[in-house]
């Protein structure tokens, strides 16, 4: 199937991508969004026009920017681990450990107090990145030392995080949700640390060695080891870089509202495997997955001021429409290429 | 491992199949119940160290030569949780080793065996669909899906009928039929999108689960609900509708005629998949699409129809958990399809294995009530044993190493059947072992065991 929207000229675009998929994909989103706008100027007491209100509204940023970060993040690290041959499908727990190691170690060092000069909110922000780099480990050891089965691993991985956070919470603060710190991070640090990390993938990708070893990692490992390059450890270093990236987002999750909420599908309500699909529909590129991470958490923060505003469609279903748009999303670009030797376990030869 | 280069089968069918169809059935087991001690471990060391940090007046375990005081007990907790599940048949603290009072016809072996039913058709449900190469981790939503088919249509026929034990067969047949069909139709949404749009089953049935349980809760809030309700649930489903608890007393809301119905489905399943055309088709495209098609099996039509009879499970098992445990639906659905994966898993998804499998999680889940009861540890501890126990069924060769390690033989802890326990002992050691090369917290725990 030819798409027509790869044909479109984009100068910058054009010299930063050279996946006509992906570029594809930023014109739609940007085509779109521009058609929105339009129609919410030229009629604005339609529902265009409150939905062009809504979309770009500063709050509907500060959401959107709240929501995505989670996704992108783990997203991106999902890209390292899965270009290295790792398919981690525990996003999802690296996740919500993070979201819970953050908002614990903050609260121990308390609000308003700093270690070496650091306030404890940045330091809940280090721990959850540690808790999830440390579990991604776990997860790394299983996968390449033990040959475990990676998607019955990473099922693991999320299963353990969903029962360790709501455990130690209620351990800790006797509940499953624990208190309000009372402090939180911003969303504009969220949009930062958003684009840096997405900026810095792509770099690392496409322009160092590092990214040259991780696709040979998972398309061609003999090839890799062939050089003299362990194949193990490009792998370790991809599902490290899952768990450093997934923290971030899980702890900037949390940190945003300064909360960790352990009841149900705990706070990170399936933004892991959002992350997944995210990583998949951008094509494992990380311009392409930044989109997609702000077009799903954009669809999450409208539909919560679409409650706002009293449409008469009850919160639950409008809740599910981003849960839905994925489903739609993977049927019409399921056909992504897997890495050749992703999800294979690579021995290595004397 | 052998047959890791056997051909160009998908990687996922390959992935997710290989670990269990190339190993012995004994191997297997030992593997499952190696798993099991190593979690048991492992939940030990979490309870230790969760009981060091949590605050409390008074220690309730003692380390002996240390003399540091804990807040939990790790070995109460493991006492109340095995024991309390069966009723308490061991006397603890008392004279005697047996419980005289005790019978098996109590209220926690009952509610113990009313979760055991429910996971076997849940763990069904999930193996079915291993076993043609598809990981169904929607059996979630399929129940939820089929309990709220069953509940309406229940619901709706009742009346037609005279109340009687007869209308009660006919309504209980005809509700379980429909909590099939509505769990079979969601389940063939995920083999469809699959088949023939190639979306990863794995993604489309876990945003289905959130699909499901927001448009049942939805449609009972705003057309069914019961008048007067203070949750969101439907009516109660008549008395004479539901499956009636022989024997057991009736809070424990388990009825040995719906574990007759499981332990029938287990075997018909087996019979299906082992040596029926259809559960050929089933197999094959399981454990190579490619060779199937040659040989002349559709295996985009197989992959629906594995996920429909995946999902029909799944609603008969939200069939039964209405007309069984609650009466009618109910917005807090149990973990059931959830569970169903680790039952799956760690059956080796044989339907044989789904019987010992589900027990024992029947066992965590009625343990979990009692420890919420009798200690102070949260019982969330039990969601933590199910992803530990998943962890270590996934890396058999991590036993395998240390079968070797402990001087077991180069075939692993696949050796003789009566060194089982010298067997779970070496292993321990030799994680403990592991532990020092790597941050493997897991295999520290495996030391503690034994501690």
């Amino acid at each position: 199937m030819r798409n027509p929207l790869a044909d479109v000229p984009v100068p910058l675009l054009d010299d930063l991508i050279d996946d006509e998929y992906v570029r594809s994909l930023v014109v739609g989103v940007v085509g779109t969004l521009g058609l929105l706008g339009l129609f919410g100027l030229l009629f604005p007491g339609s529902v265009a026009g409150d939905l062009a209100g809504i979309v770009f509204s500063t709050s509907t940023a500060a959401s959107t920017a709240r929501l995505a970060a989670p996704i992108v993040l783990a997203g991106l690290g999902g890209i390292f681990a899965e270009k290295s041959g790792v398919i981690n499908i525990g996003l999802e727990g690296l996740l919500i450990i993070s979201a819970f190691a953050s908002v614990y170690v903050a609260s121990v060092v308390g609000i308003g107090n700093a270690v070496l000069g650091i306030p404890a909110i940045w330091i809940g922000f280090m721990a959850g990145i540690a808790a999830s780099t440390l579990l991604a480990g776990v997860f790394g050891v299983v996968c390449i030392e033990f040959k475990a089965d990676q998607i019955i691993a990473g099922l693991a991985v999320w299963l353990i995080a969903l029962g360790l956070a709501p455990f130690m919470s209620t351990v800790f603060f006797g509940g499953v949700n624990t208190p309000n710190l009372g402090a939180n991070v911003g969303w504009r640090y969220s949009a930062v640390m958003v684009v840096v990390a997405t900026v810095a993938s792509w770099w690392a990708l496409n322009r160092t060695a590092f990214g040259k070893h991780l696709e040979a990692s998972g398309e061609n490992p003999k090839a890799l080891d062939t050089v003299g390059v362990s194949v193990s450890r490009v792998r370790y270093a991809g599902v490290l870089l899952s768990g450093v990236l997934s923290g971030v987002g899980g702890s900037a999750l949390a940190l945003s509202i300064g909360q960790f909420v352990g009841s149900g599908e705990t706070m990170v309500q399936g933004k892991g495997f959002i992350a997944i699909v995210a990583y998949l529909f951008g094509n494992y590129n990380p311009l392409g997955t930044l989109g997609a991470g702000v077009l799903f958490a954009g669809l999450d923060a409208i539909q919560i001021r679409l409650q706002q505003l009293g449409y008469a469609v009850p919160d639950t279903l409008v809740q599910t429409i981003p849960y839905v748009v994925v489903i739609v999303v993977l049927a019409l670009v399921g056909r992504t290429r897997l890495p050749a030797a992703a999800g294979d376990h690579y021995e290595t030869e004397e | 491992m052998s047959g890791r280069d056997g051909g160009r089968l998908p990687a996922i069918v390959r992935r997710v199949l290989e670990p269990f169809v190339d190993r012995s059935v004994a191997e297997r087991v030992l593997i499952s119940l190696a798993a099991i001690l190593l979690s048991i471990g492992v939940g030990f060391a979490i309870v230790l160290v969760s009981g060091r940090i949590a605050q409390c007046s008074t220690a309730a375990w003692t380390m002996p030569v240390t003399g540091l005081g804990f807040c939990y007990d790790p070995i109460e907790v493991y006492v109340v949780l095995f024991n309390g599940a069966l009723g308490y048949p061991f006397a603890v603290g008392e004279p005697g080793i047996f419980n005289a009072a005790w019978t098996p016809f109590n209220l926690s072996f009952g509610l113990t065996l009313s979760e055991t039913t429910l996971l076997v058709f849940t763990g069904l449900s999930v193996a079915v669909a291993f076993r043609a190469g598809l990981f169904n981790i929607g059996t979630q939503g399929q129940l939820v899906v089929g309990a709220l088919a069953t509940a309406l249509t229940v619901l709706a026929i009742a009346p037609l009928l005279p109340a009687g034990p007869i209308a009660g067969v006919v309504v209980v047949a005809v509700g379980t039929l429909a909590g099939a069909v509505g769990g079979g139709l969601w389940g063939a949404i995920p083999g469809a999108l699959k088949a023939y749009a190639d979306a990863n089953e794995v993604i489309t049935t876990i945003m289905l689960n959130f699909v499901a349980a927001n448009v049942a809760y939805v449609l009972v809030l705003e057309v069914f609900r019961a008048e007067g309700s203070s949750v969101v649930a439907t009516r109660y489903v008549p008395e004479y509708a539901q499956f009636r608890p022989w024997l057991f007393p009736n809070s424990s809301d388990f009825a040995l005629l719906a574990l007759l119905v499981a332990v029938g489905f287990i075997g018909g399943l087996y019979y299906a998949v082992e040596h029926t055309p259809f559960g050929y088709d089933l197999r094959t495209s399981g454990v190579q699409a490619a060779a199937a098609e040659y040989g002349g099996v559709n295996a985009k039509l197989t992959t629906v129809r594995a996920m429909t009879l995946s999902g029909a499970l799944g609603g008969v098992g939200g069939a039964v958990w209405v007309l069984m445990s609650e009466g009618r639906w109910i917005e807090s659905v149990p973990d059931l399809g959830f569970d169903g994966i680790t039952v799956s898993i760690l059956a080796g998804n044989n339907p044989l294995g789904v019987l010992p499998a589900a027990f024992l999680f029947g066992l965590l889940k009625g343990g979990a009530l009692e420890i919420g009861f009798r200690t102070d540890v949260p019982t969330e501890l039990v969601g933590v044993l199910r992803g530990l126990i998943i962890l270590f069924v996934a890396m058999p060769e991590f036993f395998r190493m240390a079968g070797r390690y402990a001087g077991l033989g180069s075939d692993g802890p696949g050796g003789p059947g009566t060194s089982g326990t010298g067997g779970e002992d070496g292993e321990s050691e030799a994680s403990g072992d592991a532990a020092g090369s790597g941050s493997d917290a897991a295999a520290v725990g495996g030391g503690e065991a034994d501690a």
